[in-house]
């Protein structure tokens, strides 16, 4: 448990440099990703790296989501030719730190909730993948990633491993 | 879950264009506003500009300004 803890402590780190990025004032499900697909965090990198989730596929493919949901507005926008402020997006009102957005808490709660075994980061990983709705599962069924597949190859390796 | 709002079509689209747009809003309003302020604007002219009170604008934007070192008119 407390290895989990210093796991999820180090992660949520790694996303909220990731929502700074992203110029998002919360944390939401796709930091949570990108962060676990970091190199840095070794024990998820390389499985996600498995799955063709990497870092960078993850990227492309949440750009490929924001174009698509800006393209249902009407709108055509490169993401790269809007002009960036120097300082950091400002975070929750009334928080001093960045704050978990929804779509984290929901992965959370669906990945760690109701668990009876010690919690894993695949637990979490689950948690993401779980989730029918919103960005994450947009981006990844707009990137060709079979949703599905993917939740069987978490939960077969949490069966077989305990990663 | 049906297969309609897993997908990426109807009502995923409207309410994912909801997302990304408020989204790039607030994305255009920070810069916005730090470009405003480095120009010389006032809070007063930035929070007119944008239709919110004075108050409002130097809440939302004030703190990370100053850590990023803008400086900042006081009128």
């Amino acid at each position: 448990m407390i290895a989990f803890d210093a796991f999820l402590r180090t992660l949520l780190e790694h996303a909220g440099k990731e929502a700074e990025r992203d110029r998002c004032s919360t944390i939401e499900a796709q930091h949570l990703l990108l962060a676990m697909a970091s190199p840095s965090a070794t024990e998820t990198s390389e499985f996600l790296g498995s799955l063709g989730l990497d870092q960078e596929a993850l990227r492309a493919a949440l750009a490929l989501e924001l174009g698509h949901a800006l393209g249902a507005a009407g709108l055509s926008v490169d993401a790269a030719e809007l002009p960036l402020a120097q300082s950091p997006p400002r975070p929750a009102r009334g928080l001093s730190a960045r704050a978990l957005g929804t779509s984290v808490q929901h992965a959370l709660e669906r990945g760690l909730g109701t668990l009876r075994d010690t919690p894993r980061p695949a637990h979490l990983l689950l948690g993401i993948l779980q989730a029918d709705v919103g960005t994450v599962p947009r981006a990844l069924a707009l990137a060709g990633f079979d949703r599905r597949e993917l939740l069987g190859r978490v939960r077969r390796t949490l069966e077989a491993t305990g990663t | 879950m049906s297969s309609a709002k897993a997908g990426v079509a109807g009502s995923a689209d409207a309410l994912a264009a909801v997302v990304a747009l408020r989204r790039l809003a607030d994305q255009l309003e920070d810069t916005a506003v730090e470009q405003a302020m480095s120009s010389g604007w006032s809070w007063p002219e930035v929070a007119e500009a944008l239709g919110v009170s004075r108050q409002a604008v130097h809440k939302k934007h004030a703190k990370r300004l100053i850590a990023a070192g803008i400086p900042l008119r006081r009128r």
